[in-house]
């Protein structure tokens, strides 16, 4: 299980950016107007109430951006970021943007599924990281202790929502940065995201058969445990599934 | 939830009875209830009527002052503090979808990154 202290490391005000940096950040949501999450469980207005004021900016032919106000994690790669930097295109480039994901706190919220249950139990799985939208941020006793200066104060247990990730402007993230992930565990923040992006449960048995006559053009093995070894099949017409083959 | 609608909450008053008393029309006391309308975005003397037909200071129904990203007003440690208190501990907890979509982990949760990596030259060579 993450413990705090060796999740985290203090981020120095003059620091290069880096992957993991947690910031306090505006995040705009752009969508359609009148668009509401799933269920009755959540806001009517469609806001995400656990993303804290969030301010609406209506926008021509029926668009609006959601605003919120919260923390944030930079999921962006370091090596994209020292990218951008070695091409001469950092401060002042309009596009060289961080890719954050919403930081979700614990008190902020009760967690519920899609159908309205609650789910407060599955802090324990994201605990162990295993969704594949999350990355377990845990609870820091003093955030003084990473963040000189800082009032001494408890950060909650958390989580990042990759769920709800946005660009923002890397000058913003500069000037409002708390602290970063430790290197250790920027390898699991790299493991969730390439998990977030590619990995999907095994395929149910009614896809595997919506590709019978369908040719297999790519197998990628993802990984062996055991007797059992899955692979993420891609079809002729672009299609995907991953299936899980047995030795015995 | 504002302060607003956790006072009508609390008294089990409708958007209607409210707004009578401050003559106000019930969409505006709706408004700004659900948050839809922000209240400090409002007339002074809008929020002074619905203050006193709920008989509460002013102060009991404006939400509580949280800080911006890069406000000068504030030194960078004054700002990130403010907001961690702000923002990281707020008061009711509201629903959020979890990010847990099955009871049953995958293997790769378990995985150590490095071992979790640890096929991907091979996936990276066949792309070069």
């Amino acid at each position: 299980m993450a413990v705090g202290p060796e999740v985290y490391r203090a981020v120095g005000e003059s620091d290069e950016l880096s992957s993991g940096d947690v910031a306090f950040l505006s995040l705009a949501r752009t969508r359609l107007v009148g668009e509401t999450p799933p269920g009755e469980t959540y806001d009517p207005m469609g806001r995400i109430p656990a993303y804290p004021r969030p301010a609406l900016l209506p926008l021509p032919h029926g668009r609006e951006v959601a605003v919120d106000t919260m923390f944030a994690l930079v999921v962006t790669h370091s090596c994209e970021i020292d990218r951008q930097k070695n091409l001469d295109a950092s401060a002042d480039h309009v596009d060289c943007r961080l890719t954050v994901a919403p930081i979700v706190p614990e008190p902020a919220v009760h967690l519920v599924g899609s159908n309205g249950d609650d789910q407060a139990v599955n802090w324990a799985a994201i605990e162990a990281n295993e969704p594949v939208a999350s990355l377990f941020l845990p609870p820091i006793p003093d955030v003084s202790m990473l963040a000189s200066g800082v009032d001494a104060l408890p950060w909650p247990r958390s989580f990042a929502d990759l769920r709800g990730l946005v660009t923002v402007s890397r000058g913003m993230v500069e000037a409002d940065r708390l602290f970063g992930l430790a290197p250790d565990y920027l390898g699991t923040l790299q493991r969730q995201l390439a998990r977030f992006f590619t990995w999907r449960d095994l395929a149910r048995h009614e896809l595997v058969e919506a590709l019978v006559g369908r040719r297999v053009v790519d197998a990628i093995p993802l990984n062996a445990r055991g007797d059992r070894l899955r692979v993420a099949l891609t079809t002729d017409d672009g299609s995907s599934v991953t299936v899980e083959l047995r030795a015995k | 939830m504002t302060r607003l609608a956790t006072i009508l909450d609390e008294r089990n008053l409708t958007y209607t009875a409210v707004a009578t008393r401050a003559h106000l029309q019930p969409r505006t006391v709706r408004q700004l209830a659900t948050g839809e309308t922000p209240i400090d975005n409002v007339a002074v003397g809008t929020v002074r009527r619905i203050a006193s037909a709920l008989s509460v200071p002013v102060t009991a129904i404006l939400e509580p002052d949280v800080p911006h990203p890069g406000d000068a007003t504030l030194s960078r440690v004054a700002r990130l503090s403010a907001a961690i208190r702000e923002l990281m501990w707020s008061g009711e907890p509201v629903a959020h979808a979890s990010p847990v979509d099955s009871r049953e982990a995958d293997d790769m949760a378990t995985l150590p990154a490095d071992e979790f990596f640890a096929d991907m030259p091979a996936v990276d060579g066949r792309r070069a």
